[in-house]
């Protein structure tokens, strides 16, 4: 297994920057996982590591190798295809086969590493079979397998989970995990489920537009997004979001009419954006004062959909049910220590 | 009863539509296809099998035989010789168009194919132009360029001091059929092209991806992924070419006249009939005998067809991606 270095990576298309500066550690053995919205490069940045893609500068290397001028199968990478990509004329064992066939590997070792891979993937009794008998999961531990065989130094998946349906995505996602605790591999995931990327991820790159916007540990981000754009991406329901102006001392914050008291001082005045999450906030006598306009019960929980007086929308998480009616008056506070203060800019204001 | 009626009404029919109202929109749909159908396709082809039944009499009326008029065309030798002549010369017609114009027509598919190339679609409308074209200006157009007198093409062999490679291949035994043979080629080598284009299309990018990835490069991923992927296309191909080759006439025609000389060496089955059929020169039209040789075309074609579609096509395996 070897780590993955990439160094101020640009790729255009004609005139349209795709990639923009992406500076990137993936550690030895680590699970990163790339999310973003649709169009942002995920793709690109992964088939860049690949080497399907040609960049138009900077550095990639793999386990302390430059591999950004190699190809594919020689920068010692597997990857996994978003459409499986098997090989339809190819039954399952030569689907693992053939590219350590190209490769020159012995038979021998050849029939040892498939045996191995259907054994982990539980594919043996599939073996002979063609992708069309398949099932959507059968053929993604397919592509699993074949990736396997190669010995990589690094996985690449590219959003392998989006053909399958909720259950079964459920299973192979915990089968991945495995997969990497005993592979010990490193991995590269693309993803725009954020339940994937949380419950996956060692570490968690967010992109939007080409750029990195923030890269932590899946709690890092959840508890301190670097700017909004990361506050709103990550977290479902997404994180409600208002503005409001900082008092001169830097202590208080007035919001829709209210002043919301700031948990510690912070720096600079004017226009900011607080921010705090559904299950971070309550419904009381203080706060934010809103009118609620529909109430979700799901049982356990609910959620209150309320508007402020300026019309910013505001989601809040109550245990059980709220027993608010629509177009009752409620005040939403904040709950202490879970308050976001983000600067003109979006950035997340220093010492919060 | 009344209801039973109506309940079978409603099962064939469509609902609160009443039988008779039924019954023209189904006519009104249905007519226009049969009956052109029957009228140039079904009528004509049954016509001239019964007619290769028949012979004329000396006073002019047409009497049932059997299968005589066919025991005339394999056996007696005025009859038999031209017919195994424009039959093997048919066969090698076609077989110049298997072993030339599809694999030519694979390589520009394949090339065209290529993500890097540039001004695809005009390459793509050049090569497929020659097949718009009618066959009169294109046989007038080569026998211009292929002339002993004038032809540009011993001119161009000349300027490059290969003027003795030239030969009157329009006009030699030995060369004419095979020269009409690449011209049609060239002609139509666009239509392989085009449908293995199209079926190369249809492969998806991530599967080159993933040979790439496996350490193929362009030529082998060609060899080892798409070709596979594109036998029934190449199959349905040849079928084509084996049915159009059989049918063929109009070049030859052009090039050639119905003798298709020198000394028949280019005569093929469209040939054969039209001198039999309609007569040419001396030779007198014979109805009986030309619909014979038109039904003997028939059932060639009929068994090559059905090789293809029990023998062969059973075996290529069609891939939904
Ligand atoms: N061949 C190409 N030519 C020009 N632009 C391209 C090309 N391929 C991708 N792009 C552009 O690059 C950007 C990033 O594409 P990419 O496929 O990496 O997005 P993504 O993050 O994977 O999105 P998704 O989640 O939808 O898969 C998109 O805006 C896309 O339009
Ligand atoms: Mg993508």
């Amino acid at each position: 297994m070897a780590d993955v270095k990439i160094g101020n990576l640009h790729k255009s298309y004609g005139t349209v920057e795709v990639l923009k500066d992406i500076n990137l550690q993936v550690e030895d053995g680590a699970f990163v996982v790339l999310v973003g919205p649709s169009g942002c490069g995920k793709s690109t940045l992964l088939r860049s590591i690949a080497g399907l893609e040609p960049i138009t500068s900077g550095a990639i290397s793999i386990g302390g190798r430059n591999v950004s001028d190699l190809a594919p199968a020689q920068r010692e990478i597997a990857m996994v295809f978003q459409s499986y990509a098997l090989y339809p004329h190819m039954n399952v064992e030569n689907n693992m086969a053939f590219g350590l066939k190209f490769a020159g590997v012995p038979k021998a070792e050849i029939a040892d590493r498939v045996n191995e891979a259907a054994r982990i993937l539980q594919l043996e009794p599939l073996l002979k079979r063609r992708p069309r008998e398949l099932s959507g999961g059968q053929r993604q531990r397919v592509a699993i397998g074949r990736a396997i065989v190669r010995h990589p130094k690094v996985f690449l998946f590219d959003e392998p989970l989006s053909n399958l349906d909720a259950a079964l995505r459920i299973n192979t996602r915990v089968e991945i995990a495995r997969l990497h605790k005993l592979l010990k591999a490193t991995i590269v995931y693309v993803t725009h489920d954020q339940v994937e990327a949380m419950t996956l991820a060692d570490k968690i790159v967010v992109m939007n537009k080409g750029r990195v916007e923030q890269v932590g540990k899946p709690l890092e981000l959840y508890y301190r997004p670097a700017n909004l754009f990361v506050a709103r991406f990550i977290g479902s329901p997404a994180m409600n979001t208002l503005a409001a102006t900082l008092d001169g001392k830097g202590k208080a914050a007035a919001v829709a009419g209210v002043s919301l008291p700031l948990p510690a001082a912070v720096s600079g005045t004017g226009e900011i954006t607080i921010g705090f999450r559904p299950e971070h906030c309550s419904i009381g006598k203080t706060g934010i004062p809103a009118r609620v306009e529909l109430v979700e019960r799901l049982g356990e929980t609910g959620y209150v959909h309320a508007r402020t007086a300026d019309g910013a929308a505001l989601l809040v998480e109550v245990k059980g049910d709220p027993g608010l009616a629509q177009g009752a008056e409620v005040r939403v506070a904040p709950a202490a220590g879970h308050l976001h203060l983000f600067d003109g800019e979006g950035v997340r204001l220093a010492g919060t | 009863m009344e209801t039973a009626s109506q309940g079978r009404v409603q099962q064939h029919g469509i609902v609160g539509m009443s039988p008779g109202a039924y019954a023209r929109v189904l006519i009104f749909f249905l007519a226009p296809a049969v009956l052109v159908y029957t009228l140039f396709s079904v009528y004509p082809l049954l016509d001239t099998i019964i007619s290769s039944f028949y012979s004329k009499q000396n006073d002019g009326s047409y009497v049932y035989n059997g299968v005589a008029n066919f025991v005339t065309l394999l056996t007696d030798p005025t009859w038999s010789a031209p017919f195994w002549n424009a039959f093997i010369n048919n066969i090698k017609f076609f077989l110049i168009h298997m072993l030339v114009q599809n694999p030519i027509g694979l390589l520009l598919a394949a090339l065209l194919s290529l993500p890097v190339l540039r001004f695809r679609t005009a390459y793509r409308t050049l090569i497929f132009m020659p097949t718009m074209l009618s066959v009169v200006i294109i046989g007038f157009t080569w026998q211009l360029i292929l002339s002993p007198l004038w032809g540009i093409a011993k001119m161009f062999l000349q300027a490059f001091g290969l003027g003795f490679l030239f030969g009157p291949w329009l006009g030699e035994e030995s060369t004419a059929l095979i020269t009409i043979s690449l011209i049609s080629v060239w002609q139509f080598v666009g239509i392989p092209m085009i449908l293995i284009y199209t079926a190369l299309l249809a492969i998806p990018d991530e599967l080159i991806d993933a040979a790439t990835v496996d350490g193929l490069n362009q030529f082998q991923a060609f060899f080892h992924v798409k070709l596979p992927l594109i036998w029934p296309t190449i199959g349905l191909v040849s079928v084509l070419t084996f049915v159009n080759n059989f049918n063929a006439f109009d070049l030859i025609y052009a090039m050639k006249g119905a003798l298709a000389g020198p000394n028949f060496s280019a005569d093929i089955m469209g040939t054969l009939f039209y001198r039999v059929f309609f007569g040419n020169q001396l030779q007198l039209g014979d109805v009986s005998m030309g619909a014979t040789i038109a039904t003997m075309m028939f059932l060639i074609i009929l068994c090559g067809v059905m090789i293809y579609l029990f023998l062969i096509q059973r075996r290529l395996q069609r891939y939904a991606f």
